[in-house]
């Protein structure tokens, strides 16, 4: 143990770069977890916001914000008559791509009617839509634009002027924003058509039941929130897991070179004494246990300076670009330290076996 | 000097596998998602660049296809017609949705076509027919083959059953695929039989489809008329401003890891070789002669860091379609100079703590044997 310390602390400069070599790349994992996870928070947040606990979509679709959804007509008044509903809510909604000073923004356009709900649920100044030409944008975006209330925006033809600023609207993939249902309608050129139905059941129905039964009406599907949002996040998790994944086995890969490369270099320097230990007895699994012990000072030293660094870095990030939410999640904490560890592990079998190669009576011949 | 930097570099072939290799790791960590979100830039825009038209009408202020929605009125088409430069016309339904097999559902682009249309239909068939009839869906192939979806099973769109006619190539990316059902069809279901999304317009050969896009946007109210090349770069622009934000925060992680890498790597091996240095200091050497060492072995490494780097990305992007993922990585040569750049500054850089202590090195040290 004592001999690990001494070759860890020997060079101070050295042992200061691995940690934070180490640090780097287990920061760069939980960022990238955290940004996933801020996304998913993101993504969700109308669902999570939005009244009711039972969604109505055209037949087949089972995602919000990935298809567009279309309810045959007269759906809601067929939905309203079933038992068991005690409100209903429709809303048009689709996504649109703004231009803003030169730059393209989708943004998730939100048709609903102001007396029903399914509105905004945080509105940080102004007030919500009152006529066909009015729309509540979303505060972080409209910041971003220098957009302020009161200010004009041209969409799909027509000029809308912003009357409220909503909170929580916002990712930095799109936005949320709100219209009247019928200025959606006129938008789109589908009179009367509703995308979705926020259905509130009454207290004491059973969901399951009711759910298979408005999946019995003709062209509609039945889904809870829950799994609409859970079908939200599975789409998009699809679509970003794999380059997530691809740079957090990098920042691994990295992490563990970094480890391996101070290590490695800290017992080609000290051979000789790993020599004359072996010379005088010392079994290979004392040395390998001197090895990972450095190993896994550096790796657990780097996690934990990681999961600062991490912690500022995202209030970094979010400060600057509001549009970003990293959500940090303790159990991630330890996927970080068991992630140093793997790296502690995997960078002693570098040094580890040239240790074993090491012939006790080198020593000598120098 | 250069051939001790050589030397030193090659001297323990560990080490500079592992530094190498950690810096080409950084370097991919860029260069990957460069190539990623290039590869989808490439990818969002594969309808409109071979849909065979020239000009794409859309509605009012609509630039995009891409989570986007258009709804132009059907009356229109005569008066498109009449417009001086247009050969033909053709209209499209479109709308974001999915294919449904199974439990399996695929986003997808659903495309309404006209009987027999000329322009704005499946470009590269790979097998079964490529114009869809009543009740009749040609879709990707790669997605059928994933859904084990074969010619002539049935398939659920827009909340209606569809029979697959035939699969096509190259209509598949990351985030969706496209999928092509006759316009009647669309018109049916959607309960819109007045409105179309878009009118792709064929124009007299020898004639400027900017010319004519422009005419059309003068001539006719509420539409925005673009030629294809001009669609086709408002459709990458959105992945592009979606990703710039993105880009930069892991740009700048890349260049951190890499930056540590190198600056351990280099002062490892220089460390290592004190004792050599004190002997070249003892003989003579200047400082400058040194620091040319050190910097000439920062970037040999980077070099080579570079160019595995690059290797790296050449592999996957070979590998990853081979692999059946419907994900495209793309080099640009711009990537490679950002990450050339990055690198050289990375090698500049991470020779600064070396220099500093070879310029503290005492010629005499050599003789006391530490």
């Amino acid at each position: 143990m004592s001999l690990a310390h001494r070759n860890l602390f020997q060079d101070k400069t050295r042992l200061l770069l691995s940690v934070a070599g180490v640090a780097l790349a287990v920061m760069l994992i939980l960022i990238l977890s955290g940004f996933l996870a801020g996304m998913n928070h993101q993504i969700t947040s109308y669902l999570n916001n939005s009244p009711g606990s039972v969604m109505v979509t055209q037949k087949g679709v089972v995602n919000m914000l990935g298809a567009t959804s279309l309810l045959p007509p007269g759906a809601d008044v067929q939905v309203e008559a079933e038992q068991g509903v005690e409100q209903v809510i429709p809303i048009l909604s689709q996504f649109v791509i703004l231009d803003l000073h030169d730059k393209k923004l989708p943004a998730y356009m939100i048709g609903y009617d102001p007396g029903q709900g399914g509105g905004p649920w945080r509105i940080r100044a102004g007030r919500e839509p009152q006529t066909d030409d009015e729309m509540v944008f979303d505060w972080v975006l409209a910041g971003r634009h220098d957009l302020s209330l009161g200010d004009s925006l041209d969409l799909m033809g027509q000029t809308f002027k912003i009357v409220g600023l909503t909170d929580g609207t916002t990712s930095w993939m799109t936005s949320f924003f709100f219209i009247t249902r019928k200025a959606a309608e006129n938008l789109l050129r589908t009179p009367g058509a509703v995308s979705f139905l926020l259905i509130t059941p009454v207290e004491g129905t059973n969901s399951e039941d009711l759910i298979r039964r408005l999946d019995d009406l003709p062209g509609i599907n039945a889904l809870t929130k829950a799994r609409m949002a859970a079908n939200d996040l599975e789409l998009f998790a699809n679509i970003f897991s794999m380059p997530l994944r691809l740079m957090v086995a990098i920042a691994f890969l990295v992490g563990t070179m970094i480890v391996g490369l101070v290590i490695y270099t800290a017992t080609v320097e000290r051979q000789r004494e790993y020599g004359v230990l072996k010379a005088i007895g010392a079994p290979n699994r004392v040395l390998y246990r001197v090895v990972t012990t450095q190993a896994l000072f550096a790796s657990l030293a780097g996690s934990l300076v990681g999961i600062l660094l991490a912690y500022g870095l995202a209030g970094w990030i979010m400060g600057a670009r509001p549009q970003f939410l990293i959500v940090l999640d303790p159990a991630d904490m330890l996927w970080a330290l068991l992630s140093g560890l793997g790296m502690a592990l995997a960078a002693a079998l570098f040094p580890a076996r040239m240790i074993a190669g090491l012939a006790p009576a080198e020593v000598f011949r120098k | 000097m250069i051939l001790l930097a050589f030397h030193n570099l090659f001297q323990n072939k560990t080490r500079l596998v592992i530094s190498v290799g950690g810096v080409a790791l950084a370097l991919l960590l860029i260069l990957s998602l460069d190539a990623i979100f290039a590869g989808v830039e490439h990818q969002i825009t594969a309808y409109i660049d071979n849909s065979g038209a020239d000009i794409f009408v859309a509605q009012k202020d609509v630039r995009n296809m891409h989570m986007a929605a258009s709804a132009i009125p059907a009356s229109i088409i005569d008066q498109v017609k009449a417009i001086e430069g247009v050969e033909i016309v053709t209209p499209i339904l479109y709308v974001s949705n999915m294919v449904v097999t199974g439990d399996k559902r695929n986003l997808a682009y659903i495309i309404g076509l006209t009987e027999n249309s000329p322009i704005g239909g499946v470009w590269n068939l790979a097998s079964g027919r490529g114009q869809p009839g009543k009740s009749e869906t040609i879709i990707d192939r790669s997605i059928a083959e994933m859904s084990d979806v074969e010619l002539g099973d049935t398939v659920e769109i827009l909340g209606q059953r569809f029979t697959v006619v035939g699969f096509s190539n190259e209509t598949a990316n990351i985030v969706n695929s496209i999928a092509f059902i006759s316009l009647d069809d669309f018109q049916a279901l959607r309960g819109s039989p007045d409105v179309v999304s878009f009118l792709l317009i064929k124009t007299h050969s020898g004639l400027s489809a900017d010319a004519v896009a422009a005419l059309l946007e003068s001539k006719i109210d509420g539409v925005t008329a673009l030629s294809r090349t001009a669609f086709s770069s408002q459709e990458r622009r959105v992945v592009k401003d979606m990703s710039t934000d993105v880009i930069t925060i892991m740009n700048l992680i890349g260049f951190l890891i890499g930056l540590a890498v190198m600056a351990l790597m280099v002062y490892t091996a220089i460390l290592s070789r004190r004792k050599e240095f004190g002997v070249l200091k003892a003989l003579g050497a200047r400082n400058g002669q040194l620091y040319q060492v050190v910097l000439a072995q920062a970037f040999m490494s980077v070099v080579l860091g570079f160019g595995l780097g690059v290797v790296f990305v050449l592999l996957l992007s070979g590998i990853i379609p081979r692999l059946g993922l419907p994900l495209s990585l793309e080099i640009r040569p711009i990537s490679l100079l950002k990450v050339g750049g990055t690198s050289l500054i990375i090698a500049a850089l991470s020779a600064i703590l070396p220099i500093r202590q070879i310029s503290g090195f005492d010629p005499a040290m050599v003789f006391r044997g530490t």
